[in-house]
């Protein structure tokens, strides 16, 4: 599974759809799963520490707040994103109207 | 410092509004003749009608956003507008044909008089002729209350969108304005920069022709939205 996804990540990192710098996250997140899921000593170890009773449990919280900080992130960036787009057609909706005032009056 | 010369602008933001966009403009173009710089700039928020085409026969600018935007950011474009075309005043206009031509005059006077950075029109400040639904009441009250708690000012009108502005004004909307339901939100954002604020009264007709862009099932979402976008204001 992980080393499916892994697979995946570098094709589209190579055909340029992922972006490098999440690239560099899913890859770090590919190489994390794949020590955890073949080293399950240390998962073990961990929930010991903490005093999670049931090894796979920890990992599973450890994934869903992953996810969580992940997917605060993205909608983060996408208020972003969303903003620059409304300045942009705005401003792209502005300078129309000033090159058709200018052509016209170029052909008078 | 603002005269009957100054530039004003009347930005008349229009989504769909094929239907009173003509009647609208044919009332606002007659005031070109009391005012010596005044300007009507339509803001086509990407209709899907022949609102532009419409406007276009008429004397005024017509820009054009490629899609649709949301009130909120299709004003700013005005505001945009009038800031890089060093207007004076600017004025909202909606294309619904809700606003009366005739009120225009006063809503400028405070401003003529250096009394006000902002004017609002509001339907409530003496008793109007205005019969709106009760759900648009229930908020407006609502809202007026949320404001009283928050600013200590009465605004008797606080969804109104007829209002003109001051060239401060249009400086500090051209950088930022609030996206969907801008208008009970930019006057805390205002007391809280001390811009003085006047209120006005005006008539409102109910929507000449169209469709309304508040329905009853947004507007629960929307009083919930509002709300804390004004609340954020406050903590800025």
């Amino acid at each position: 599974m992980v080393v499916l996804f892994l697979c995946a990540v570098l094709e589209f990192a190579r055909r340029g759809i992922l972006e490098i710098k999440y690239t560099i996250l899913w890859l770090i997140t590919c190489v994390v799963m794949m020590v955890l899921s073949l080293q399950t000593t240390w998962i073990e170890w961990l929930s010991n520490v903490t005093g999670v009773h049931y090894a796979p449990s920890l990992l599973f919280l450890v994934a869903f707040l992953f996810s969580l900080v992940l997917i605060f992130d993205l909608t983060r960036r996408i208020s972003n994103i969303n903003h620059k787009v409304v300045s942009l057609s705005q401003e792209h909706a502005i300078l129309l109207e000033k090159v058709e005032k200018l052509t016209k009056e170029e052909g008078n | 410092m603002y005269n009957r010369e100054s530039k004003i602008l009347i930005i008349v933001p229009s989504y769909n509004e094929s239907m009173n966009i003509e009647q609208t403009l044919t009332h606002l173009s007659q005031l070109k003749t009391h005012f010596a710089n005044l300007q009507i700039c339509v803001i086509n928020d990407g209709s899907h009608d022949d609102t532009s085409q419409k406007a276009k026969t008429f004397d005024v600018v017509v820009i054009d956003l490629p899609f649709n935007l949301g009130i909120g950011s299709a004003v700013q474009t005005g505001y945009k507008y009038a800031f890089k075309n060093d207007y004076d005043i600017a004025i909202q206009f909606d294309a619904d044909g809700q606003h009366n031509v005739e009120d225009l005059i006063d809503l400028l006077t405070p401003i003529f008089e250096d009394e006000a950075d902002m004017v609002v029109g509001s339907r409530f400040v003496e008793k109007t002729d205005y019969k709106g639904a009760l759900s648009r009441r229930i908020g407006i009250f609502y809202f007026y209350f949320l404001l009283k708690v928050l600013t200590g000012k009465r605004f008797t009108d606080p969804t109104s969108g007829y209002r003109a502005k001051t060239k401060p004004v249009i400086k500090e909307f051209a950088e930022s304005y609030p996206k969907d339901y801008p208008e009970p939100e930019v006057l805390v954002s205002l007391t809280n920069k001390k811009f003085r604020i006047k209120e006005i009264k005006v008539n409102m007709k109910d929507r000449q022709g169209g469709k309304s862009s508040i329905n009853l099932v947004k507007s629960v979402y929307y009083m919930g939205k509002v709300s804390l976008s004004i609340i954020m204001q406050k903590l800025k």
